[in-house]
């Protein structure tokens, strides 16, 4: 897809909404390997290359692909229980890779396979850092995609104590007011 | 004279390895993992018993396999010396091709397997032909197992399968035709170090107070009780504010 982004921390997934263009070829040779069943092997996959789109946000990715039976996988990146990153030896050749996530649920399969990103190692990365886990403790985190964990429960109680006092101080002041009169 | 032929066969395999992983576009580096803290990443593969446990299988394979070669060909030969003659090359090629290949095969698959653990993840590569990298971390992990024949005691070899939630078989045919490829599980297989890597994991495991289900670590929030000391005291000081106001 667009060849400028190398890995590391400044991978930007959001980018990607389409597979490479070299993974048709790649379900083409696929399709080759079936011999005479070419034609039924390739056409769903032809099928499947047309209409593949991703949508990788903030919290998960989510995947769509079909044109006569449609499917969408949407999942966050925080259910990920393992990552695959799976090269034959054509993907190797082509310098493609299947990224296979998967989540807690008790299919054998992965839940979703990302197939036909050239930069699949960052990707691989990239969601791994999203993973739970991967980052270690939430006190220790100094990022602030971890703001859901202990500054604002304290901020939140010393609101209501906050809270409290105003209360207190306006129940005082009716208290007071009341036996001046 | 063996050290000689051991070089030789050093040097053969080599060559066959350089050729085979440009070829085979087999990733020259290591597999490593991300690092985000001053965490210790440690990349090991399996242990030289591992080797030696494979080619146990091997020759112990290889030696049945050319016996039943021998064995029909032997059949053959005296049932008709003709065809036993005509067939002889054959049977030799059946006898040996298959060997050799395993033989590299064997080693290829050792140099292929790499295991990478860090503080908090691991990482698995295997494969020749499919090369498959798993990523696992460990707050997913479920529960680890400690697997080891009497043959792998023999060789001072265990294997830890780390599995993280969700089932499933794995599917005949499809990705887990090969060791360790079952879906929801890391296999750790023929190291040395097998407890230690198994006390680490599971260290790591009983610290870890979440489902390793996606949870949020909700026992940051849980320490400390909502309701402080200083908010009972204001708090008994509204009653007392109400409380006059309804006197």
């Amino acid at each position: 897809m667009n060849g400028t982004s190398s890995g590391g921390a400044s991978f930007d997934p959001s980018a990607i909404s389409r597979p490479d263009r070299s993974l048709l070829k790649y379900y083409f040779l696929i399709a080759l390997l079936t011999g005479p069943a070419f034609p039924f092997a390739f056409l769903p996959l032809l099928f499947k290359y047309e209409s593949l789109k991703y949508t990788f946000d903030e919290e998960g990715v989510s995947m769509r692909w079909g044109i006569l039976f449609r499917r969408e996988v949407h999942l966050a990146y925080r259910r990920i229980q393992d990552i695959h990153l799976t090269r034959n030896l054509i993907q190797r050749w082509m310098k493609l890779a299947t990224v296979d996530i998967q989540t807690a649920s008790g299919s054998a399969g992965p839940e979703m396979s990302i197939e036909g990103i050239l930069e699949a190692e960052p990707l691989r990365d990239y969601l791994y850092a999203k993973m739970r886990g991967a980052r270690g403790e939430p006190s220790t985190a100094t990022s602030a995609a971890s703001g859901d964990d202990k500054p604002p429960a304290v901020a939140s109680s010393d609101e209501a104590l906050q809270l409290l006092c105003e209360i207190r101080d306006a129940l005082r002041q009716l208290a007071s007011a009341k036996e001046e009169k | 004279m063996r050290q000689g032929s051991e070089e030789l066969t050093r040097w053969v395999y080599q060559g066959i390895w350089s050729v085979l992983s440009h070829w085979f576009r087999v990733p020259k580096q290591p597999p490593t993992l991300p690092a985000y803290s001053h965490e210790t990443i440690e990349s090991f593969r399996p242990s030289v018993g591992f080797l030696r446990y494979l080619k146990l299988q091997f020759w112990f394979l290889l030696v049945l396999i050319d016996l039943l070669v021998l064995v029909v060909w032997l059949v053959i030969l005296i049932s008709s010396p003709m065809a036993g003659v005509i067939l002889a090359l054959p049977a030799l090629v059946i006898a040996v091709v298959p060997d050799l290949i395993a033989y590299v095969a064997i080693h290829l698959r050792y140099d292929t397997t790499w295991y990478v653990v860090s503080d908090r993840s691991l990482r698995i590569r295997r494969g020749i032909w499919v090369i498959r990298e798993t990523t696992i971390t460990f707050e997913n992990v479920q529960n680890v197992k400690v697997t080891q024949g009497p043959l792998q005691r023999w060789f001072g070899i265990g294997s830890v399968t780390v599995e993280t939630a969700g089932g499933g078989q794995v599917a005949p045919g499809g990705h887990g035709s090969h060791p360790g490829a079952g879906s929801h599980q890391g296999l750790i297989e023929g190291i040395d170090n097998a407890e230690r890597i198994r006390d680490m994991v599971l260290t790591k495991l009983r610290r870890s107070r979440s489902a390793g289900l996606g949870d949020e670590r909700l026992e940051a929030v849980r320490a400390e009780p909502v309701w402080r000391p200083d908010h009972l005291a204001v708090l008994r000081d509204i009653r007392d504010a109400a409380r006059a106001l309804t006197t």
